[in-house]
Formats: C-alpha cells, structure tokens, sequence
C-alpha cells in the first residue's frame, strides 16, 4: 500500500507553511479586552501566589510521550495537579520520535491542541506568519511569575532574541537562571596519572597532553569525538570555536555580532574561526585526532573509547555515567575518567550560552476561549512560579520527596529517580509522572542542581566562574526577507561545512582561505550579511 | 552431446550466480543474525563493539523487561487487529474493484480505471487528508487505518490482469449452468484465483505490519498505537538525552539491547508466515504478469 514517507510528509507540511504564509492577520491584539476570557480566572493573582481556578477547568495541552516514563492516567502528578489548581489537562499523546512533525500537523490543520509545549526558540518562526499562535508578548501582564523571573534574572537581553519583525514573540521560553553548560570532554584520568600530565586547561594543554599520550602510544589516535551525526563535528566544532569567538558545529550561527564593528560578521569568515580550523588542522596534521571525529557515529567513538583506544572523547554528565562508565568498569576496570571543565582559549575565561530553553507557544484560539484568562495564569503558576517548578520536578512534599530547612530536596525511601535512591522501588517518573520534561525545567540554579552528582557540580562550579558573553541583539527578518534569506542561508553554510571539513582534515590548505573567502562572496555573502545588518538596523529603530 | 545444462558457459553461469547470490544472502542475514544476537548480549559488549554474530554475555533478562512492559503488548495486539481487519478489507474491495474492471464489456470502464490511477499519481497532500479523516471522525478509531488507502493501485491492477487472464468461456458455462454474476464470482472465479490471492493478503498484511504513519497521524492514545509506533519511539527515546548531570545510569534508559529484542519480537510474527504463504507469493505474481 501506498506509504506517505516522512520526507514527502515533510515536504508537505513545509509548502503548507509556505502557502499560507502570505495570510497572516495584522490587527493589534494588544489592549484587548479580556473581560469575557476571565472565567475561572483568579481576580487578584500575583508573585508567590497559589493559582487556584475558581471553577474546574480543562485544557488541551500537545503531550510529548517519553518511551523511558510513558504517560499513565493515574500518575499523583495529574490528580495533585488538579487538587492545587483545579486544572484538568487533555493531553493529545504524541511519540517523541516523531514530536516536530505531529506539532506542525496538528497546527497547521487548525487542529492544535490550546497549550503547544515542547517548542525550542527558533521552532515557532515558522508558524508566525500563520496567523495560527498567539503572540505571547501581548499577554504578559496576566503572567506575574514570568514577569518577575526576567526582571529578576536580567533575562530581557534573552527574550529580546525571540522577538520577530513586529516586534513581538510568539513563545514563552523557559528560563534558566544562569547559563547551564553540559557538554565537554571526556578525559582518561588514569593516563593523565600514568604520564604524569595535568588536567588540560587550555586547547594548547590539551594539545600538549594529547602529544605526550601519542609519544607514549604511538599506534593510536589520543582523542576521537563522536557527535558528528547529523552535524559534522557538532559539539567539537562548538566548543573549540567558543574557546576562539566564532562557533561552529551545534553553535554554528551564519552570522555574529561583532562588538567593535558594531555590526554583523559572517561567522565563516570571521579570522576567529579561520584560527579554530588552524587549531584543529594541527591536531589532525600530528595524528593526534582522529580524522573520522568529525563524521563517524556516536557508536563508533564510544567504541573505541570505552576498548582504550582512544583516551579523549566528547561527554556531557548523562553519557559519562551512561555511555562510558558501565563498559569500562567490566572491561577495563583500572580505566578511570572524568569530565574536565572545558577548555579554554584565546578570549580566556568565557562562555557562550543562552539562558533560554524549550517552552511553549500558545494556539491562537485561546484568545476566544472565556477561560483565556485563567489559563495564562495557570500556565505561568505551574511553568514559570518556583511553587510550580519544584512541584513538577520533586513532587508532592512526603509523598515523592521531602525538602529541608535549607532547601535541599531529598527523594522519599521508597522512591528513586536517576540512581539517587537505588533502594527505592517506585521510579519519580513512571510511577509518578514528576521530572517529567514537559513540564519541568529550567528555574532556579539550586533547582537545576538539586539532582546532580558531586562529580558535577564540582564541574558546574569552574563553568559559573567563567563570564558569559554578552546576549546578541536581535535581528528578525520580514516574511520578504526571511525567504530570501533561506535561499542564501542554506547553499553558504553546505559550503562553509565542507570547506571546514577540508581546511581541518588537510584537504585544503589553509593559505588558501582569501580564496575561500571570495568564494563564499561569490555565493552572495555580502548579500545576505547586508540583510541581516538592515534588519538589525531597522529592528533597532523600531523597536529597540 | 552438449546440452544447456552440462555447457560450459552455463557452469560458468551457475558458479558466478552462486557467489553473487551468497553474497545476497550474507548481506540480508548478517543485520538479522546481528540483532539477534545483540537481544541475548549484555549491554557492556554491545556498547564496546563486541557483538557480531554470537551473543556475549548470555542472558535473557531484557526478554523478560520488554515482555512486562503491559503497553507493549497492546500496541502489539493492536497491530494484529489493525493488519487482519485492513488486510480483509482491502482484499473484499481489491477484489470486487480488479473484478469489475477485468470486464470489458462493462461501461465506463476507463474512467473507473482512470480514477484509480489518479490517485496513484496525485494525492490531497498531508494536511487535506488529516482535517478530512478528523471532519469524518476517524480520528482515534480503527477506522483511521483501515479505511483510507484500503485499494493499493498497483495491488489493483496485478488482480486486475490475473481475471483477465481467466478464460471468458469458464463464466460463459457457469453463467449456462444458471449461475448468477455474484455465483461465478465466489463459486468459480476465486476459487481459481487463490494464487492471486494469497499474494494480495501478503502484499497488504506485511505493509499494514510495518506501517506506524497512519496511526502516528491519527492515533492521539498510547493505547491505541500499534507496535511499530512503540519501537520507534523506544529507539528514538534511546537517543535522547534527559536528566543530565545524574548521577547514575537510570534503569529507565531504554538499552541497545531492549531495542534489538523489541525488534526481534516484532519481525517474528510475519518472519514465521512469510514461508508458508510464499509458495503461493511466487506463483501469484507470475500467473499475473504472464497472462496480463
């Protein structure tokens, strides 16, 4: 029988999106009046406060089903839930596997569910023009918590990022209160002591260390990455080029603010990332890394890590624990590593990041229903209040877990939940339906933290000394724009892959990069650069 | 005396054909062999590449973890229920539709033809097809999977060309005999046409088995997801990272080897009647096209 593939599913999905572009409404939502939206609406709702629907009330939410804690109906988080805020949630069940696809179904049929979480920022772009969700921004007067945690926080600089050509946004993002760093090396600590070598801090340490090991071994490779699939080099490219000022990789943005031009710069042709590839072309020149990091499955690194043939590979704390560990200790159990903090370059103790996480868009039809009102304020109880945060993430107070004078959390005995309390035998997840990452992230550092292992928060304490670099301006194109843009976006970043790829495995000399750069002019570089700097400027204008 | 069979071109042929199609067949066995032998591996050996053709670490502890797991075997008994109720309706209208058309004397027959190869070219696209199964309540039904799609063209007119090949002079003596149209159909015709048959019911029920976009589309229940649905999300689950910063493995994180005996206990169903249907699957095909 005929079979609609997921490319052919997408294509569609993606003209739809296309098609309807062009009919977007205009008219200003802001200054609405929301009196017939305030059923079940609490008339005074404020910082600290309790959101309790004044009658019962349910709400279609987009669910996003985890196979590791597939949603249960009798889970204590649904019936606490509705208890505190007299709120049901209808939840439209969707496998993660296929979560993006589903989203734009459902929203592009007109048939989305009210409460569309899940969403990363950059996700939404897509169905602004639409018409189909609701530009939040105009709406943050009935969200007291949000408010506050961006006042708080000095998060505007943040949210600013996710405005578009209007001016407004279109998703409430969830909110960190600082920069979270996960992702790093992996590093053969045992070698290190065997060598009597240092804990790299620098990528010239690094490369010094890798040296030593490969004197010491010369048949072998030192360091082999994995996270090349489906973007080379994804988390190496990212976190060397951030030690230099221009990320590539999983950070690779086509454009950078550039501070003292006071203007965009083409990433790809910044001279930082010219010195991360001149960087990572010597590590590939001396065989100290191995050349298949950059495209070889996550599989085949973990391979030849956890068998010790190679001593440096790509970690975040869950694959240390999860991917490395478990096989070391069976087949090598003298092997010890840990994740060092990541390394630095020539810009020093920086960091790159955002404090913005997944979050929620809002399908526009909310705004006919009369419980409008309480709904966003019930979004913001459970999301964006730290009731509601440590709720979703710990539970029910003696039941679940149990928080002490300081505000440290504990799970209760019986209960376990990532290895905290092996005894327990009921799971804070699937039996539960707590830490569940649709409802809970992001909030307060301690928070974030209340579930991390000493080995981590070790690593997390160098992260938070380093300073962040400063939030880039935000730059939305017009519908026009955005189109036209795409079309330049996409064959100058294939280019500036490949060519990376060519630069660091010695494919291409690196003298050659005048010549590279007039290619890229060639595939209309300073076209799109003039675009994006004219929508900087007129953002600015506008509205900054 | 040379005959064909003792020629040396043809022992040449033989020989150069035996290690071409043992190459086939090691490329097609060595996935399968592999994932097997990863569902009775420990996890250890698996994850540091040890595991090729023969299981390391025997055990059968994950067997005994994804067959607890109550939703599985929902999911799988929906995919039985949705296979055998989609394969049946398909055959019943396949059939009648390939009858009809097999009829040269019947009016309007090219338009009817026509109309079915229309839509073998062109569809309404993804989100016309969702909102018109949502508007006529499909939606979270068995219905949802059955019905749209239940004529596979091509199916269609393999079937279409088999009754055409039937002899007219059969249904002219049946028709003598004082059958009436319906009674030549079931009396004589498919009986006949078991071949045929046989080939549509594995055609369908192997594609309804794989299939999981449908009920992905229309299914908003886990409980009402068939099983291909389930291992998807499972592999895509063991991909995605959550809870980072633990600080141990969690049990919950669904291993390679819970993915290779969900796997393993998927293939098996269609893997044990593939042989006893193929026989008829190699004849029904050529019958088709021989005499089309």
């Amino acid at each position: 029988m005929y079979q609609v593939s997921r490319r052919q599913a997408l294509l569609a999905i993606g003209a739809f999106t296309l098609t309807i572009a062009g009919c977007g409404s205009d008219e200003p939502e802001q200054g609405k009046d929301l009196s017939p939206n305030k059923d079940g609406a609490m008339a005074k709702y404020g910082v600290g406060d309790q959101f309790k629907a004044t009658a019962p009330l349910t709400f279609s939410i987009l669910y996003l089903n985890h196979p590791n804690y597939p949603l249960k109906k009798d889970w204590l988080f649904w019936s606490e839930l509705n208890k505190r805020t007299g709120v049901t949630l209808t939840p439209t069940l969707v496998p993660l596997s296929d979560y993006e696809q589903k989203r734009s179904l459902v929203i592009g049929a007109g048939d989305a569910p009210l409460i569309i979480p899940k969403t990363y920022p950059g996700q939404e772009v897509p169905f602004v023009a639409s018409g189909t969700i609701l530009p939040v921004s105009d709406h943050l007067d009935l969200m007291p918590h949000f408010k506050d945690k961006v006042a708080k926080w000095n998060l505007q600089a943040d949210v600013d990022t996710l405005r578009q050509s209007d001016g407004r946004f279109y998703l409430l993002p969830g909110l960190h209160e600082e920069i979270w760093l996960d992702y790093s090396l992996a590093v053969r600590t045992d070698i290190l002591e065997k060598l009597g070598l240092e804990v790299p801090k620098t990528w010239e340490e690094l490369y010094t260390v890798l040296k030593a090991m490969k004197a010491e071994y010369p048949d072998l490779y030192p360091f082999s990455d994995r996270w090349g699939i489906p973007t080379p080099g994804g988390n190496l490219l990212n976190i060397v080029g951030q030690a230099y000022g221009a990320p590539g990789g999983w950070g690779y943005l086509p454009a950078r603010w550039d501070a003292t031009a006071g203007k965009f710069a083409f990433t790809g042709a910044m001279d930082q990332y010219r010195q991360m590839l001149v960087y990572l072309n010597k590590l590939v020149k001396e065989k100290l890394l191995d050349p298949e990091s950059f495209t070889q499955t996550d599989d085949a690194a973990k391979q030849k890590f956890v068998s010790g043939k190679t001593f440096v590979t790509g970690t975040n704390a869950q694959t240390l624990v999860n991917d490395y560990r478990p096989p070391m200790e069976k087949l090598n159990p003298d092997a010890k590593i840990a994740k060092i903090p990541v390394p630095t370059g020539p810009l020093g103790e920086v960091k790159y990041g955002n404090r913005l996480e997944n979050g929620i868009m809002i399908s526009k039809k909310a705004l006919e229903s009369k419980n409008f009102v309480a709904m966003m304020q019930f979004i913001d109880w459970l999301w964006y209040s730290d009731q509601g945060e440590e709720f979703a993430k710990w539970g029910v107070e003696g039941v679940t877990s149990t928080k002490d004078a300081s505000g440290e959390f504990k799970l209760a005995p019986d209960v376990d939940f990532i290895g905290l309390n092996p005894e327990g035998k009921k799971h804070l997840q699937k039996d539960f339906g707590f830490s569940n990452g649709v409802f809970a992230y992001g909030g307060t550092t301690k928070l974030l933290e209340s579930t991390f292992s000493e080995e981590e928060l070790a690593f997390q304490a160098v992260m938070k000394t380093r300073k962040a670099r400063p939030v880039e301006p935000p730059r939305p194109f017009s519908d026009e724009e955005r189109e036209q843009a795409s079309l330049w976006e996409t064959p100058l970043k294939d280019y500036v892959t490949q060519m990376t790829l060519k630069f660091i495995l010695g494919d291409r000399d690196l003298g050659e990069w005048d010549a590279y750069v007039k290619e890229l002019e060639a595939k209309n570089m300073t076209s799109y650069m003039n675009l994006v700097n004219g929508a900087y400027e007129r953002f600015k204008k506008e509205h900054g | 005396m040379v005959t064909l069979a003792t020629s040396r071109g043809y022992r040449i042929f033989q020989a150069v054909n035996a290690v071409i199609l043992t190459g086939v067949v090691v490329v097609t066995l060595y996935p399968f062999v592999n994932i097997v032998a990863r569902s009775f591996s420990e996890e250890s050996y698996i994850a540091s590449g040890q595991v090729n053709l023969i299981p390391r670490g025997f055990n059968l502890t994950t067997y005994q973890i994804v067959a607890s797991d109550p939703m599985f075997w929902t999911n799988y008994r929906n995919t039985v229920v949705y296979t055998v109720v989609a394969t049946l309706i398909s055959i019943v209208l396949t059939t009648c539709y390939a009858y009809v058309l097999s009829k040269k004397h019947l009016r309007g027959r090219k338009t009817l033809v026509a109309i079915a190869l229309f839509t073998m070219f062109f569809s309404g696209g993804l989100i016309p097809n969702y909102v018109l199964v949502t508007s006529l309540g499909l939606k979270d039904s068995i219905w949802a999977i059955v019905l749209p799609n239940a004529i596979n063209v091509f199916n269609l007119l393999v079937m279409k060309a088999f009754f055409e090949g039937l002899p007219v002079e059969l249904e002219e003596a049946a028709a003598i005999d004082g059958l009436s149209t319906y009674g030549i159909l079931l009396r004589i015709v498919l009986p006949l046409s078991k071949a045929v048959i046989a080939t549509m019911v594995l055609f369908y029920a192997v594609s309804y088995w794989n299939s999981w976009f449908a009920a992905f589309l229309y299914m908003n229940e886990s409980e009402l997801f068939p099983v291909t649905v389930y291992l998807r999300n499972l592999i895509a689950g063991a991909t995605t990272s959550e809870n980072a910063g633990a600080v141990a493995g969690d049990l919950t994180q669904a291993a390679a080897n819970i993915q290779s005996v969900t796997i393993v206990l998927t293939l098996i169903p269609i893997l044990v009647v593939y042989p006893f249907v193929q026989r008829f699957f190699v004849s029904g095909v050529m019958l088709g096209a021989v005499k089309g």
